[in-house]
């Protein structure tokens, strides 16, 4: 067995030990209700063996990590498969730091999802080793990623900490225009957690399926120099075509629910690499988390947050908003060390300019300055609680957009990252 | 407002103060009225100077900028700014020959054309995004100044001895009756609180135990540092402080860097891809550079140092450049930026043939760059007249060169010797056959062009260089203090994030103990510090009792 053989097993095993960490810790929490002896020893006990759980999965997944390192010489953090599972290890870092200082059990439950959707989601991505291009062929790759994908780890443990003292504090028996409009936020902040799912189970369904679909695109450029040159592409698609490249027509498209043909065509403005795929993707995510919501709502009956709402009352609602700023405290200096001054110095010696206004690095300091933000406002007493829970899941969606939309819809000098 | 700023303990407090600076009762309020709200202890309720009676123009600016509130708006502002500079490629990131709006409007249709027309495609060079900048660097010199004062002010004349409604106010607080010796328990306490080293001061039986106050001077070292860092920025247009130069040098020769005495020398300029069976199956096939390198040498010249061919130069650096691995010397950087695979024409070999007897005479060498002005052939004599890089006809039909690469070069020669003219005749010359083919040689030369040929045999007499490589060079004598600026501020930040400040007060009334414990962030830790003290000294408490509450809105 060589060690890229079993850096895949040992991924594997993180990524079960990962889930079953998760319902674990749903045991521990949703079990004091209907286990008869202590409750407080319930939780316990069980959030001890989820904790044990999710901790050998972190063991399993930094033998994933460092395995592949030694199989393929380079450190795997150059593509978005090797960046995104690192992104959810070093979650699941940040996860055991506060869980260790705080040890409430209920984080798990909600941190645990949100490192499986991460390396479920890194899973999409060509997960062949690559040979390092020269523009990373540098030890300051290493010091900058890693660093930076850490900081971010612990804003997103802040997030985690944060959507659950929503959960906890949102107010579901008010009629209140304010109460429903928070009702209606959670549950679109929850729903949106599902379209990630659904991204996920698409591309993964359709993926075993063998599914694929050709496209002849001709797409029309205008030079540097002013003339216009058309030019015709092959775009292959994996999910039905909901949505065809604009300006282009079908080669071949295997037929799903007996539907062989696009049902639209992407507008003329998304313009970019793939537009017409990547809007398909999104439109096929948006539909397959909508269908999980809706078997969701259909077996319970209820508001996703109203069903996991009870869940939470056993817990402090002021400890959940000090655990929140707590790790977003600890992240922030973090995020500046490798985000963006690990990020300067390494473009001061790459690219001759620390500083270049390229789109990575100007959503890199509008994250600094979103929490930055974050921080000033906690200075003032009406920014506690609920209204900074509400930053720190505004402050997550701007950091996946950092890492991930940036990339697939700003093409920059980190272009390199995205997906083929 | 007429404010009284005398305490019922009989301190004068200055304007603005929130909390009496002795015995920490609140100022401004009735003390009944208000009893059970915790107590706003941001920089300790003392007054900062935006809080004057009586403001002045210049103490309104002074407190607009001092508002926390106003900076958070500014933050904001900014970061809304710079999304909307990355919605399409900003002017500086690409090259056309076109007209800008043109090309935004061809690239990205109408939406790219209001992009343009908004200023948006140089949002980071405009001037509102310079002016949020430098009021983001003026809020931060005056928030800081503004608060950083009376805060250390405040901590550094602390009162041992608090009001009982200080101490019952703080989010952790505790109140209790002591059994046994007074004296005794308090003893306990205080070695528990100096095992987790706080620094006790005791004044009878009242006493403050305090740690890490140093975290509080963090958020103020990070702003120093980012201040530093802004102005290093200004700093750097400043034109004696910056140099960015590009230079192309063809394999094998020596060019000069632009305003400077220094000569780079590109010795062998090196490109590597991977081979196939490093690649995986998926990108088989497919160009995948590994390696860009040039092995230069930096050359320092002491005199006649017009030409490369002249100049006096010295060897001082010699380093491979990678694309990770700059050359440096006295604080100048050489960057691998780019490079040509583009043959140039170097040099040839050409020969004269008389054509009436078909004798051929030569060859001689021809260098593209710096040629000789006269060659003797045999007996034939040729005068460079002129020369072309790049041959071309100007507007007014006469030649230009249109560039000073030798992409098309010509020779303008006066040549003299048997069967020619008195003086010589003129003679063009295009080394490269495309050339001499698209520019018509042989009818330029008229009626020469029968008689005499000058032409190269052979491509063993060519000489061709096969890579050229783009260097950037760079002087940055600001980059020392964006580095400094950024190192103290992430000082700051750290020393402010990872350290809490933690302070305990005590007093006690008859043998009831009155405790409060205040600390600007970590809650769940101060707790644990005062319940582990107060089950060192007797009375055990659940930690989350000690909470008073405080985040609830």
């Amino acid at each position: 067995m060589n060690w890229l053989d079993l850096s895949s097993s040992a991924f594997i095993a993180a990524f079960f030990l990962y889930c079953f960490g998760f319902l674990f810790y749903v045991m521990a929490i949703a079990g004091r209700k209907w286990s008869h002896g202590d409750p407080v020893r319930h939780e316990r006990k069980w959030g001890r063996i989820a904790f044990t759980v999710s901790a050998l999965g972190l063991a399993a997944q930094l033998t994933f990590f460092f395995t592949r390192w030694i199989g393929q010489g380079h450190i795997p953090v150059s593509n978005m498969y090797e960046f995104m599972t690192f992104l959810g290890m070093a979650v699941m870092i940040a996860f055991v730091v506060i869980i260790l200082i705080y040890r409430k059990p209920i984080l798990g439950m909600v941190t645990l999802p949100l490192v499986i959707i991460i390396i479920s989601y890194a899973s999409v991505f060509p997960q062949e080793v690559q040979p390092l291009i020269p523009a990373l062929n540098s030890y300051w790759l290493k010091i900058h990623v890693t660093t930076a994908a850490l900081g971010e780890a612990f804003l997103a443990v802040g997030f985690a900490a944060g959507l659950l003292h929503l959960l906890r504090t949102v107010d579901f028996s008010s009629n209140t225009a304010s109460a429903k409009k928070e009702r209606f936020w959670l549950e679109a902040t929850l729903f949106m957690l599902l379209v990630a799912c659904g991204f996920i189970v698409s591309v993964f369904g359709f993926r075993m399926a063998g599914y694929e679909a050709e496209f002849k695109q001709e797409t029309v450029d205008v030079t540097g120099a002013g003339q216009a040159v058309s030019e015709t592409e092959t775009v292959i698609y994996s999910l039905p075509p909901i949505v065809q490249p604009f300006n282009s027509t079908v080669i071949q498209a295997d037929a799903f629910l007996g539907v062989d043909k696009p049902l639209a065509e992407a507008p003329s403005w998304m313009k970019g690499i793939n537009a017409g795929r990547k809007l398909n993707t999104v439109v096929w995510s948006l539909l397959t988390g909508a269908v999980l919501y809706g078997l969701l709502r259909l077996i319970f009956r209820k508001r996703l947050s109203a069903v996991i709402h009870p869940l939470t009352t056993d817990i402090d609602p002021d400890d959940l908003d000090e655990i929140s700023y707590r790790a977003i405290a600890i992240g922030f200096p973090i995020f500046t060390l490798g985000a963006l001054i690990f990020a300067m110095i390494w473009a001061q010696i790459a690219w001759s300019r620390f500083w270049g206004w390229d789109p990575k690095e100007v959503w890199a300091l509008i994250t600094w300055l979103f929490y930055s933000a974050y921080l000033h406002l906690r200075l003032s007493r009406g920014w506690h609680g609920k209204r900074s829970s509400w930053l720190t899941v505004i402050g997550f969606v701007i950091i996946m957009f950092t890492l991930i939309g940036v990339n697939l819809v700003i093409a920059g000098l980190h272009s390199y990252a995205g997906t083929k | 407002m007429f404010q009284n700023t005398k305490c019922k303990c009989g301190h004068q407090n200055p304007t603005g103060t929130v909390l009496c600076e002795a015995c920490g009762r609140t100022l401004g309020e009735e003390f009944s009225d208000a009893a059970s709200e915790l107590l706003e202890m941001r920089y300790d309720g003392a007054a900062r100077r935006s809080q004057k009676s009586n403001p002045s123009i210049i103490d309104r600016v002074w407190n607009f900028f001092s508002s926390v509130k106003v900076a958070v708006y500014l933050i904001i502002i900014t970061l809304v700014g710079a999304s909307l500079g990355t919605i399409y490629p900003q002017e500086s990131s690409f090259i056309t020959t076109q007209n800008l709006a043109n090309y935004y409007r061809d690239t990205y249709g109408t939406s790219g054309e209001i992009y343009y027309a908004l200023g948006l495609s140089h949002t980071f060079e405009s001037w509102w995004f310079v002016l949020l900048l430098v009021m983001i660097g003026t809020s931060l010199v005056i928030c800081s100044l503004d608060r950083v004062l009376p805060l250390y002010r405040a901590l550094n004349r602390q009162q041992i001895l608090k009001h009982e409604s200080f101490l019952l106010r703080q989010r952790a607080s505790y109140s209790g009756t002591v059994e046994g010796d007074l004296t005794e328990w308090i003893d306990r306490f205080q070695v528990q609180a100096k095992k987790r080293h706080y620094k006790v001061i005791r004044k009878d039986n009242a006493f403050l135990a305090e740690k890490n106050r140093f975290s509080r001077w963090g958020p103020y070292i990070n702003h120093i540092g980012l201040i530093l860092f802004l102005l290093a920025v200004l700093g750097r247009a400043v034109p004696a402080w910056e140099m960015d130069e590009y230079v192309t040098i063809p394999e094998g020769d020596t060019v000069r860097v632009e305003g400077t005495n220094y000569f780079l020398k590109n010795e062998k300029f090196t490109v590597e891809y991977y081979e196939d069976d490093e690649l995986p199956k998926e990108l088989r096939g497919t160009i995948r550079a590994k390696l860009y390198r040039t092995d230069a040498v930096m050359y320092e010249c002491s005199a006649n140092c017009s030409s490369s061919e002249t100049a006096k130069l010295q060897e001082v650096e010699r380093h491979p450049i990678e694309v990770n691995s700059p050359l440096e010397y006295k604080g100048l950087k050489v960057y691998q930026f780019d490079f040509d695979n583009t043959p140039v024409l170097r040099e040839v070999k050409p020969i004269i043939e008389d054509k009436a007897t078909g004798k051929t005479y030569g060859p001689f060498t021809l260098a593209m760059r710096n040629p000789e002005t006269s060659y003797e052939v045999g007996p034939y004599k040729l005068e460079l007249r002129q020369n072309f890089m790049e041959f071309g006809i100007g507007e007014d039909g006469q030649p230009i060169t249109k560039s000073r690469d030798p992409k098309a070069p010509a020779f303008i020669f006066m040549l003299s010797g048997p069967g020619l003219a008195e003086g010589g005749e003129p003679y063009i010359y295009f080394p490269m056959q495309k050339d001499k083919v698209a520019f018509s040689q042989d009818d330029l030369n008229a009626g020469l062009a029968d008689r005499f040929e000058i032409r190269v045999q052979g491509m063993e007499n060519v000489n061709f260089v096969e890579y050229t490589t783009f260097l950037n060079i760079r002087k940055d004598l600001a980059m020392p203090f964006v580095w400094v600026g950024l190192g103290i501020s992430m000082l700051g930040l750290v020393m402010g994030a990872y350290w809490h400040h933690r302070r305990i007060w005590l007093r006690v009334d008859g043998n009831r103990i009155t405790i409060g414990a205040h600390t600007n962030k970590n809650w769940y830790g101060m707790r644990a510090d005062l319940a582990a003290a107060l089950k060192a000294a007797g009375n055990e408490v659940d930690p989350k009792s000690l909470d008073n509450g405080g985040n609830r809105t």
